[in-house]
């Protein structure tokens, strides 16, 4: 019951220190002092006591996406495990789920985008379902993979114990390299996409939801944040020891999402976002790092094919 | 004997439906068809239930004379899930055509012939699931092909129409000869053609037993439509009227689907390289059939090849239960099983439900490309739901009844995967990999076509204003909206369904299987589930309270500052699907028309570029030339002089004779 509630407040709550810590580090290399670390709660909170601008081509779609989407991806951060390693709904093959109800969310944002009948929507709408195509293999291969060391077959049990063993050594850094991969990709960061950029023509998730506003704009931006927390929390489960102390861990937790943090705002800020047409040979790069784990998984655990 | 007098009663009634609308007047036609399937499909229902939840099948045999000898009907827990999916999805079709026929009275003569082989083709198709003899088995499943090649062939004034129901008939056609060989050799060793005769030999011989798989796989998988021998699919599906293209997608290739199934059964614990070779070609169809289906632009020619990645999935849930069987392993037999056959229900009932959402469009719009199309939500907001609803079922996503049964198959592979075998585990992960990869690809798609036709503002002028469709097609699209919503909430049921067909399918130790504890996982899907519905209902609340005393206005699409935008600029499907058929170029085989501006003042130009199925112009076409240059060398047999076919007679008369005397 603690860990749950410690959970749901996590995942209420880091999306916007998550977002404020990386625009703080953006502006401390860009030289600046920056905005509070508070920022995108104001502008949460701003954007939830405005009215709206409707598109006048958009049907009811537009108007249920970004409510669908916002509850896809708490209902995700519900599933991963956060403290302690332990998530608040667990059972066999939940991270099926996991992975198909950020689907529904996707599905919901590009309909939603395709909705205004806006060129440039349809243009973020095509790349993100491109990616995704690319990103979702990966991201399954890695997730077999760990199942296969630890035999574990829910997100709690196959990060609890794919960590032992010599094996770990070798693939618990190329599983970092290849969740950060995905967090990139998903959170829409450099140098998939750069949610700053000022140009209609080079975004993908931000030209997406071009036409949205008040509140809706603000379940938009609270979703993407969460997003990043939820796919960093993986991240930190493969890092955290599955022996400590829920409070030991809580910490590790927030410390892990912070370096996300300053390792993501470092990257926007001496990286430029790659050539669209470059950006699927990244995120094949990815693919490439989760067949090397899988060979090695079954090269060092199975004892090769027999 | 009486349960199965009341199935032969049901198939009667049905075919009686068609025969009287032979007699009436046209209006009248499809009411009597949609009746009759109604009646006839009720009782189906009733026996199929009945079959499903007792221990024993229900049984007859009748003796008939040479060719067949005794015929045996059996409706056993899988023949009982097949005809009732045919039965409901049926009697919705017929429902269906009640509205989407109407426009054609009047205009044609061919609804006549056209209600009675509906009713033909559902009837043999019934009749196909309860056959056990060889003979009568392909008499049946000749009829059902026939039936459906003149459906296929409405209208068939149109040249491609004309085209792609000869090509319909030819690809049933040798088919069914991969059909006749598979059960010729297993007849010939167990000298009877009776079904339960073969599983005795299959056990004697495992050779023979994995030879005829791959003969009867090639027949049945024609007419299921697996790679290679899909090309058919995609020409019949756009040809027929939707109700038609409806009931083929959703349920006639099925009866493909269940003649592998029965072939399982009859062989009952596969060899492992029979087990591997069906996954692999269930994951080549799954990834080629939805690949191809993004390069499509016709909406039922896309819908056609999602057909073929459907039933990838589905032979994917098949291979896992093999290769279950093969290992002994039984959660990933029944999970394989279990999925693979709740997904031919469920692509059933959300394939034909978009057939008949993009009928609906094509009635009112005369269009099905793409890219001429757009704002039809504006328009029809009931059939885009429906569309929107189906969409996100065949994307396998949540909450709807596509997720419950691809989360049967990743289940499965999971528990393949921790079991232990090494070469198991690298086909899980890749198997595993791929139904993410389709997954991920069908949203393409779907995003695709539902934003592409249904959203934004029309891309052409339409005739005139589309308006709603009637309440026979509205009331057909709803049922299946309900059905899949429910499977979708509550897959705990849905396992207890599909289980007793799949414990069916396995070795005598999956058959007192306790399925109990599979049933606590699903309930926290179902959880899961709640609680993402009733986060969405409190956000969509929240969203509406917030707006409610604020200014919520419309205003044009905002692009970029330019005031002058039109529909034109609107993202085509094509440019939609541009970024992936880049990355996947050598999957395509691609065909460009390319016209350079020429001179100081260029006239025309153009650029035109089409992705066509590799299969096709690989493997399909070469063959069938080569076929019809060999058959070409005999056209002196068919001279057309009666004296000639007498002397063939002759001939024949004397060496019958020669041979009789000689032997």
């Amino acid at each position: 019951m603690m860990i749950t509630i410690i959970n749901i407040a996590l995942l209420l709550i880091m999306p916007f220190l998550f977002l404020g810590f990386i625009n703080r580090i953006k502006s401390r290399w860009a030289g600046r002092k920056g905005p509070s670390i508070m920022q995108p709660f104001r502008d949460f909170m701003k954007l939830m006591k405005k009215g709206e601008v409707i598109s006048s081509t958009s049907s009811f779609v537009f108007r249920l996406a970004p409510s669908v989407t916002f509850a896809a991806v708490i209902t995700a951060g519900l599933i991963a495990p956060l403290a302690g390693g332990k998530s608040v709904i667990s059972f066999e093959a939940d991270f099926i789920l996991f992975a198909y109800v950020l689907g529904i969310g996707r599905f919901f944002t590009v309909v939603g985008a395709l909705d205004t009948g806006s060129s440039f929507e349809g243009m973020g709408a095509s790349r993100e379902v491109t990616f995704a195509a690319l990103v979702e293999p990966a991201f399954f291969i890695i997730i077999a993979s760990l199942g296969l060391i630890s035999g574990g077959l829910s997100f709690e049990r196959i990060f609890e114990i794919a960590k032992g063993g010599d094996v770990a050594i070798l693939v618990l850094p190329l599983g970092i390299i290849a969740l950060f991969i995905m967090l990139l990709a998903e959170g829409c960061r450099v140098p998939v996409d750069d949610p700053n950029t000022h140009l209609e023509l080079t975004m993908i998730h931000e030209v997406m939801v071009l036409d949205n506003s008040g509140p809706d704009m603000g379940f938009i931006m609270y979703a993407a944040g969460m997003k990043m927390v939820v796919i960093g929390a993986l991240i930190a489960n493969l890092v955290i020891p599955a022996a400590f102390p829920l409070w030991a861990s809580l910490g590790l937790m927030i410390a892990v999402q912070a370096l996300l943090a300053v390792v993501i705002g470092t990257i926007e800020s001496v990286t430029a976002r790659l050539r669209m047409t470059h950006v699927p040979q990244f995120l094949l790069f990815m693919t490439a790092i989760s067949a090397i784990i899988i060979s090695t998984v079954v090269l060092f655990i199975a004892g090769g094919i027999k | 004997m009486e349960m199965m007098d009341l199935f032969i009663a049901g198939i009667g009634i049905i075919l009686a439906g068609g025969l009287v609308s032979m007699v009436l007047p046209e209006r009248l036609k499809s009411w009597a068809v949609a009746l009759g399937t109604g009646c006839g499909a009720a009782l189906i229902a009733w026996v199929s239930l009945n079959a499903l939840f007792e221990e024993s099948p229900i049984t007859a045999a009748y003796v008939l004379s040479y060719p067949t000898g005794t015929v045996r009907l059996v409706i056993d827990k899988l023949a009982a899930f097949f005809s009732l999916v045919i039965a409901g999805i049926s009697f919705l079709g017929t429902v269906y055509a009640i509205g989407y026929m109407k426009p054609y009275y009047g205009k044609k003569n061919g609804t006549t012939s056209h209600f009675f082989f509906l009713a033909a083709l559902i009837a043999s198709m019934l009749s196909v699931i309860a056959l056990q003899n060889a003979v009568a088995f392909l008499i049946a499943w000749e009829i059902m092909s026939l039936s459906s090649f003149f459906l296929v062939a409405f209208e068939n004034e149109s040249e491609e129409v004309y085209q792609a129901s000869i090509n319909y008939l030819i690809a049933m056609h040798i088919g069914v000869l991969f059909l006749m060989v598979g059960f010729l050799a297993a007849a010939f060793q167990s000298g009877s053609f009776d079904f339960a005769s073969f599983t005795t030999v299959f056990q004697e011989h495992r050779g023979l037993a994995s030879l005829v798989f791959v003969l009867l796989f090639i027949g049945f998988g024609t007419k299921a439509g697996f790679v290679p021998f899909h090309t058919w699919l995609p020409k019949a599906h756009p040809a027929a009227p939707s109700h038609i293209s409806g009931l083929m997608s959703g349920i006639m290739i099925k009866t493909g689907i269940y003649g592998i199934l029965r072939t399982v059964l009859l062989i009952q614990t596969p060899a492992f390289e029979i087990a591997y070779f069906v996954l692999i070609i269930s994951v080549i169809s799954g990834i080629l059939g939805v690949a191809y289906a993004i390069a499509q632009h016709n909406i039922k020619r896309l819908l056609a090849y999602h057909s073929v990645e459907n039933i990838g999935i589905i032979g994917i849930g098949i291979g896992l239960g093999m290769l279950g069987t093969a290992y002994g392993n039984v959660p990933l037999a029944l999970l394989g099983y279990s999925g693979g056959i709740l997904h031919v229900l469920n692509h059933s009932i959300f394939k034909s439900l978009l057939f008949f959402a993009t009928g609906g469009v094509y009635q009112k719009t005369h269009l099905l490309d793409i890219e001429k199309l757009g704002g039809i939500v504006k328009f029809m907001a009931f059939t885009a739901t429906a569309f929107l609803v189906g969409s996100i079922a065949i994307c396998g996503l949540p909450p709807f009844n596509g997720f419950v049964s691809e989360f049967f198959i990743y289940w499965g592979m999971l528990k393949g995967l921790t079991a232990g075998n090494t070469l198991l585990s690298i086909a899980m992960v890749f198997s595993f990999a791929s139904l993410a990869f389709i997954g991920a690809m069908a949203l393409l798609c779907f995003t695709k076509v539902f934003g592409v036709v249904f959203l934004g503002s029309p891309r052409s002028e339409y005739h005139e204003a589309p308006v709603e469709v009637s309440f026979s097609m509205k009331a057909a699209m709803a049922i299946q909206m309900g059905l899949i919503v429910l499977i979708g909430v509550l897959p705990q049921y849905a396992l207890s369904g599909v289980a007793l067909v799949a414990q069916q399918l396995m070795p005598e130790g999956g058959k007192a299987l306790d399925t109990s504890p599979y049933l606590i996982t699903l309930g926290g899907v179902s959880k899961g589930l709640a609680v993402f519905i009733g986060l969405f209902a409190a956000i969509f609340f929240l969203r509406a309270l917030l707006l409610r005393k604020r200014s919520v206005y419309t205003y044009k699409t905002w692009d970029c500052g330019y005031q002058a935008g039109n529909v034109r600029m609107q993202y085509t499907a094509s440019s939609y699907a541009a970024p992936f058929l880049r990355i996947f170029r050598p999957l395509f085989s691609w065909k460009i028309h390319f016209t350079k501006p020429q001179g100081l003042f260029p006239g025309e130009a153009g650029f035109e570029s089409h992705a066509e199925d590799r299969f096709e112009r690989g493997i399909i076409n070469p063959v069938l030339s080569m076929i019809e240059r060999s058959m070409n060398a005999f056209t002196w047999i068919q001279s057309g002089s009666t004296q000639q076919y007498i002397l063939y007679g002759l001939v024949f008369l004397i060496s019958i004779t020669l041979w009789i005397m000689v032997v």
